[in-house]
């Protein structure tokens, strides 16, 4: 190579890269960072050139960077020469040999493709790759990259990071030779500072101002640094910008040398990084041959040379007094400023140090201007910045968008939104030392200023989205952790406070807590943010600061409540399964219990954990699934039908009595207290068979004529029969439960006599109102609230309901009236304005509903019911959905589009949810929230009127059967406590021996299913749909518990 | 060079001082106390135990008066409420990070961690204790490392390094569990650098280096070896 010294060299280097990137015959470039070698790029190239080298193909290969789509690795791109340049993803060694076939014959594998680049903005330059392929996607139309901006990865993944010449042809050093040629200095820091230019470090301090110090410092051996010292776990913008164009890093800080009249620079490289430190090498060992760098750029007689220096790569280093110290040769550990390194820095010399990607924007500044540059991004932080994407998301990898972008773009266009069916809950960004964002704020434009606003930080541009089944409190916990072990121990409030902090949270964990050490950590996460020396403890604090901020109540879950949602404080939990399931059921016992073919025991551990197990066992949305251990190696234990099952086996057969004393005996002496229920739902009943337990006086009060709620009036005979049901209400009776129907709480039994004549009273009215939809024709004839339907074919009160039959709505009361309608005889159609996986109905049923022939019409809004002159239903009109934007439930809106369509029907069924009757609420005279719900105290469930407690849909919202349950449990304890003055519930549970359910190895066999009727069968008749397992089948599927219970 | 004259303002009062003097300086000179811990007289100022912050307004970070240069016009205050509840954690922090048991140590009635947090009102501590359990160094003839009663100001190691120029004492590790060790970390007796001068045991804010043979309470300081011992002592308070 011969140094370049006049532009005539220049353009021989541009051509000779230029007929690199677009040679005679066709190039495949495999992207080869490190991302890629980890998912096998390695192995594809080497297939790659040992098919090429053994048919003698006509065909380049290329080492290229990595094009930023991790979660699609490995990438290749293809270019056939006149044609577009095609990204192919997945790609692995065996389709190496029939890529080539294909290339050769001028044509792409169509399952490998993925989008096409028909012309690229290198910003420096444009490069025309050709048009074609019309049956493939422009790359920018893929939602991982549509909205991007690539300015700082304006070359990654296209060129060979280890060819200089490559990047010649894509415009690179041409802005060098610009300025050099211009010889304004002056004017290129102008530039810079116009065109806004922050530290991508994370500070965001302003670049061109640090520049016009370096500039002005008069020392002739002053230094330039770029630290390349990526710390960030799950960070590694940098890593890819220096493995995919070294070159881009050493124009900017070769300009700034000559504007700033700086001869010497740094890059402090992180050691761990030995392919980029490899490629930044031979970088500079090509600029040096150029004559790029060293005694004359360009020719142009000005000196500069960049020196590397690896370093141990502590997070402390992060911070430049601490990267300068190590530099010198000390351990690195920060200095108080000032001096300020723009004054005193390496060596005692002026010092300007920037981050990595500040440096990637240099090039384009210069060559385009500053008023380019501010097009992008926001009023006071322009252009782009690189971001890692990763967490609980669905597309992950390094996205480069215009600052200013709002969170939810980067989380649901860009990420593709959660995982599986997980809902996100917060997004963390900057890192360790940022803080974490939660879902109602992801309108919130990411810059600079609007994240310090909301406690966090722009940092290195890590963004870790979480969701559900992340614990908030271990999130701020791993966080002070990490900067715990990388305080550097120079001052106190981050060396010692850190460890305080890290204590309480460790506690906080393992349920060891109280509200006083919440304070507490929240006043010395305060003191630590406001008096640590270094960013490194001013910015450690923010995990914690904004978690406390925004999940205060996953807080008091640990602290009061002793409970970890996420499940993920497993000192908090006895297995995921008890953690999710509403009533905190020792599953791993029963199963154990029922395996050692112990059935009585077996349904003592489920009654007394659950006092409706054959119901549940049925109608149950069964969470516990979605959290089983075991989903991860094949399927879910079958914990709903096991405990069905085993009521069953009892309730159903002459073992009910003996079972029944047996249970009664559990009862503590009486209390003479009198308790009285208001309701008798799921929440009702449960409520009352526990305080009847713990020695307690109990009426339940109940409007209807029968108990069971909406057991008994709103789930239809084929899912619950009744005689089911009606076995586990005799139980519950001959715990000493009394009940009264046909006494509704404030019209036959006011409050005030409650009040009177009880010491506790347990309020669970339900939410018995269907919300009515403003729809022109609902006063049709045949148009009718699900509830009412229901409740009506479960008393024998309808029996027809027209020949076909729409039901609005998506949840489990608008399948079941589907279902019921199908039943009598009816077409049945389900009209929901979603898609099918956001229908909140259990899956399986309406899978089941499906299969009878209840058809599914998703993404359709109801418009209006047209009517006859007789006022009969003629047809529902509804209008086209399609899915619009994101909204801050993490779900994209339904957006109305101009197709109308019609469903003929002669009856409408409304199931679009039901609310509480607000007669009975505001009557009350309790406190109560917007939508009529009554506020209790979430952890005790008192309402505002001493001695009065709700739980269940009335202080929810219509929720469902085994969330209610939840709450009559929860309340009967809570009651119970208030009225003894100590914690007696445990009492009841006691008495199981352990060494009964011991754990032994799980078995290998796949899931039980219980056997259904056939789908023709079933609309026949309400006969129950899910036979159940059988013994059996039961005993098997116990076998398959992998007892997290059993610690080690 | 003559020295330009300033006027600050400090919780409200005005002070007429130097250019190039510190905050912490400048408060003194005007007979003001900020307290301070790894701050001593003759040496460079690390700014690490962070007692010495202040208020420069603006809603800006606190600054350690201790680097922290005058400037013309500077409004800065010493003691708001939230300093003083800093200062007072920053105590608790110290006291609870090693074991600092005065009733048996040394420097009982002379030790600058134990002036502060009376002065500063510290009478318990909301913090658990970690009892680290850590060595002493005997292996000295004259003097004692006493690891337990450390706060890592590093006073010892720039005395050491600053004015008697051995540089024995560095700190090795990080974070809580950062340790003062001599020369490469070995017994003190066998650092070959060590010339037995005993400036580290006068610097030393509290018990941790103490000459050998004093009983409890019997090790006074003599600071003013290094610097003036009276400046010293009023700084505490
Ligand atoms: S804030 Fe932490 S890392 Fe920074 S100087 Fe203090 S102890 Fe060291
Ligand atoms: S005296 Fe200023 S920080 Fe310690």
């Amino acid at each position: 190579m011969t140094p370049i010294a006049d532009i005539g060299s220049f353009n021989a280097a541009r051509e000779a890269g230029m007929a690199k990137l677009q040679p005679a015959a066709p190039r495949i470039g495999v992207g080869m960072g490190t991302c890629g070698r980890g998912n096998g790029a390695e192995e594809v190239y080497r297939a790659f050139a040992e098919a090429i080298e053994a048919h003698g193909l006509d065909i380049r290969l290329a080492a290229v960077g990595c094009f930023g789509a991790c979660s699609e690795e490995p990438l290749v791109n293809v270019w056939i020469p006149g044609q577009p340049l095609v990204i192919l993803r997945h790609v692995h060694s065996a389709d190496a040999a029939r890529i080539l076939a294909d290339v050769h014959q001028g044509r792409i594998p169509p399952d490998l493709a993925w989008c096409k680049i028909e012309e690229w903005d290198h910003i420096t330059a444009r490069i025309r790759y050709g048009a074609g392929f019309p049956e493939l996607p422009q790359w920018s139309e893929i939602p991982f990259f549509h909205g991007q901006k690539k300015i700082v990865l304006r070359n990654c993944g296209l060129i060979s990071p280890d060819d200089i010449d490559e990047y010649i042809a894509v415009g690179g050093y041409q802005a060098l030779y610009k300025v050099l040629i211009d010889s304004r200095p002056e004017m290129v820091i102008e530039q810079v500072k116009a065109a806004k230019l922050r530290g991508r470090g994370g500070a965001g301090y302003a670049t061109g101002l640090k520049w016009e110090f370096l500039a002005k410092a008069k020392d002739p051996s002053k230094y330039i640094v770029c630290n390349a010292d990526e710390g960030d776990p799950g960070a590694y913008m940098n890593r890819n910008e220096i493995e995919s164009d070294p070159h881009s890093l050493l124009e900017g800080m070769i300009i700034c040398g000559y504007v700033t009249g700086t001869q010497q620079a740094i890059v402090y490289v992180r050691a761990e990084y030995p392919l980029a430190v490899h490629r930044l090498t031979r970088a500079v060992e090509q600029a040096r041959e150029y004559g790029i760098l060293g005694p004359s750029v360009l020719g142009r007689g000005v000196k500069f040379d960049i020196e590397l220096v690896e370093g141990a790569g502590a997070f402390v280093c992060g911070e430049e007094t601490a990267l300068i110290a190590s530099l010198e040769g000390f351990s690195g550990r920060p200095r108080p400023r000032p001096p300020f390194p723009a004054q005193k820095g390496l060596d005692g010399k002026p010092t300007n140090i920037n981050n990595v990607e500040t440096w990637y924007n240099i090039a384009p500044i210069a060559l385009k201007g500053p008023a380019w540059f501010t097009e992008t991004g926001s009023a006071r932080s322009a252009g782009t910045k690189v971001f890692s994407l990763v967490g609980k998301i669905r597309n992950t990898g390094l996205v480069e968008m215009p600052l200013g972008t709002p969170l939810k773009t980067f989380i649901y266009d860009i990420g593709g939104g959660g995982v599986g069916e997980c809902s996100i809950k917060a997004v963390q960004t900057g890192g360790p030392s940022g803080g974490c964002i939660p879902l109602e704020m992801f309108d919130t434009p990411v810059d600079y200023e609007t994240l310090a606003q909301l406690g966090s930080i722009m940092g290195s541009g890590g963004m870790v989205v979480m969701d559900e089944n992340n614990c908030m409190v271990d999130i701020a916990r791993y966080f002070i952790e990490f900067t715990h072990s990388e305080s550097c121990g120079k001052c106190v409030p981050c060396r010692v406070g850190l460890d305080k902090a890290l204590d309480v949270l460790n506690g906080f964990t393992k349920g060891a807590g109280n509200s006083a050490q919440l304070a507490l950590l929240d006043e010395l996460g305060r003191m630590i943010r406001d008096t640590s020396l270094c960013g490194l403890g001013q910015t450690a604090p923010n995990p914690v600061l904004t978690t406390l901020r925004h999940f205060r109540y996953e807080f008091d879950d640990h602290i009061i409540a002793r409970r970890c949602r996420a499940g993920v404080c497993d000192s908090l939990a006895l297995s995921p399964c008890e953690n999710s399931c509403p009533l905190h059921m020792n599953i791993p016992r029963f199963l154990g219990l029922l395996k050692r073919g112990r059935l009585e025991d077996a349904f003592e551990s489920v009654i007394l954990d659950n006092p409706l197990p054959a119901s549940t066992g049925r109608v149950c949305q069964h969470p516990c699934d979605m959290r089983c251990r075991r989903l991860t190696m094949d399927a879910a234990v079958n914990m709903r039908d096991v405990h069905r099952f085993i009521a069953d086996s009892i309730l159903l057969s002459d073992h009910f009595d003996a079972m029944v004393a047996r249970v009664a005996d559990r009862k503590l002496p009486p209390t003479g207290k009198k308790t009285a229920v208001a309701g008798a739902g799921p929440a009702g009943l449960t409520a009352a068979f526990y305080l009847a337990l713990l020695g307690h006086d109990v009426t339940v009060f109940e409007s209807k004529r029968e108990a069971g709620g909406m057991l008994r009036y709103a789930i239809p005979e084929y899912r619950l029969p009744k005689h089911v049901l009606e076995r586990e209400v005799e139980l519950i009776r001959r715990m000493g439960v009394k009940f009264e129907f046909g006494m509704p709480v404030s019209s036959a039994i006011s409050l005030h006599d409650l009040d009177e004549q009880f010491d506790a009273v347990f309020l669970s009215i339900g939410t018995w109102k269907e919300s009515w939809v403003h729809l022109p024709g609902t006063e049709l004839k045949n148009v009718i609230p699900a509830l009412l339907f229901l409740e009506g074919v479960a008393s024998g009160s309808v029996s027809q309901i027209g020949r076909r039959v729409a039901v609005i709505g998506g949840g489990n009361a608008a399948v079941d009236a589907a279902r019921t309608a199908l039943r009598m005889g009816a077409d049945a159609t389900i009209v929901y304005r979603r898609e099918r996986k956001e229908m909140p109905a259990i899956k399986e049923e309406v899978d089941a509903a499906e299969h009878e022939g209840v058809k599914l019409q998703f993404l359709s809004a109801p418009h209006r019911i047209v009517g006859d002159p007789k006022g009969n239903v003629r047809a529902l009109e509804i209008v086209k959905t399609r899915l619009g934007e994101y909204d801050l439930t993490g779900r994209r809106k339904p957006v109305p589009t101009a197709e109308v369509a019609r469903v003929e029907c002669d009856a409408v069924i409304l199931a679009v949810g039901e609310t509480i009757d607000l007669d009975f609420a505001r009557g009350s005279g309790l406190t109560l929230r917007e939508n009529g719900t009554f506020v209790v105290d979430r952890f005790t469930l008192e309402t505002s009127r001493p001695k009065f407690y709700a739980g269940g849909d009335v202080i929810t919202g219509a929720s469902n059967v085994s969330n209610a349950m939840g709450y009559g449990k929860k309340a009967a304890r809570r009651m119970d406590e208030a009225l003894m003055g100590v914690k007696r519930f445990q009492r009841l549970s006691g008495g199981f021996d352990a060494s009964e359910y011991e754990a032994e190895p799980a078995t290998e066999i796949a899931r039980q299913r219980p056997a259904e009727l056939a789908p023709a069968m079933r609309v026949k008749s309400d006969a129950e749909v899910v036979v159940g397992l059988t013994r059996g089948q039961a005993s098997a599927e116990c076998g398959r518990c992998l007892r997290c219970d059993v610690r080690a | 060079m003559p020295q330009k004259r300033i006027s600050i303002r400090i919780d409200g009062e005005l002070v007429s001082t130097v250019e190039g003097k510190t905050i912490l300086e400048a408060a003194r000179d005007a007979g003001r106390r900020i307290p301070s811990l790894c701050h001593m007289d003759g040496l460079t100022d690390v700014g690490a135990c962070r007692l010495c912050l202040v208020d420069l307004g603006g809603g800006g970070r606190l600054a350690p008066a201790c680097t922290t240069p005058v400037q013309e016009g500077q409004a800065v205050i010493t003691n708001s409420p939230r300093l003083l509840a800093y200062r007072r954690v920053i105590l608790e922090l110290l006291l609870t990070e090693r074991n600092h048991i005065c009733s048996v140590c040394v420097a009982n009635g002379n030790c600058e961690l134990q002036a502060l947090a009376s002065a500063l009102g510290v009478t318990s501590v909301r913090f658990p204790y970690r009892y680290p359990n850590l060595p002493l160094d005997l292996s000295r003839d004259r003097f004692v490392l006493d690891q337990n009663r450390c706060i890592l100001c590093t006073r010892c190691v720039r005395v050491c390094a600053d004015v008697e120029g051995a540089h024995v004492w560095d700190v090795k590790g990080r974070g809580i569990y950062s340790r003062l060790i001599s020369d490469l970390d070995q017994p003190w007796a066998s650092a070959a650098s060590c010339t037995d001068c005993g400036k580290c045991v006068q610097s030393c804010p509290t018990g941790a280096l103490a000459e050998k043979g004093k009983a409890v309470e019997e090790m006074v300081k003599q600071t003013w070896q290094v610097t003036n011992a009276a400046e010293r002592k009023r700084a505490v308070l």
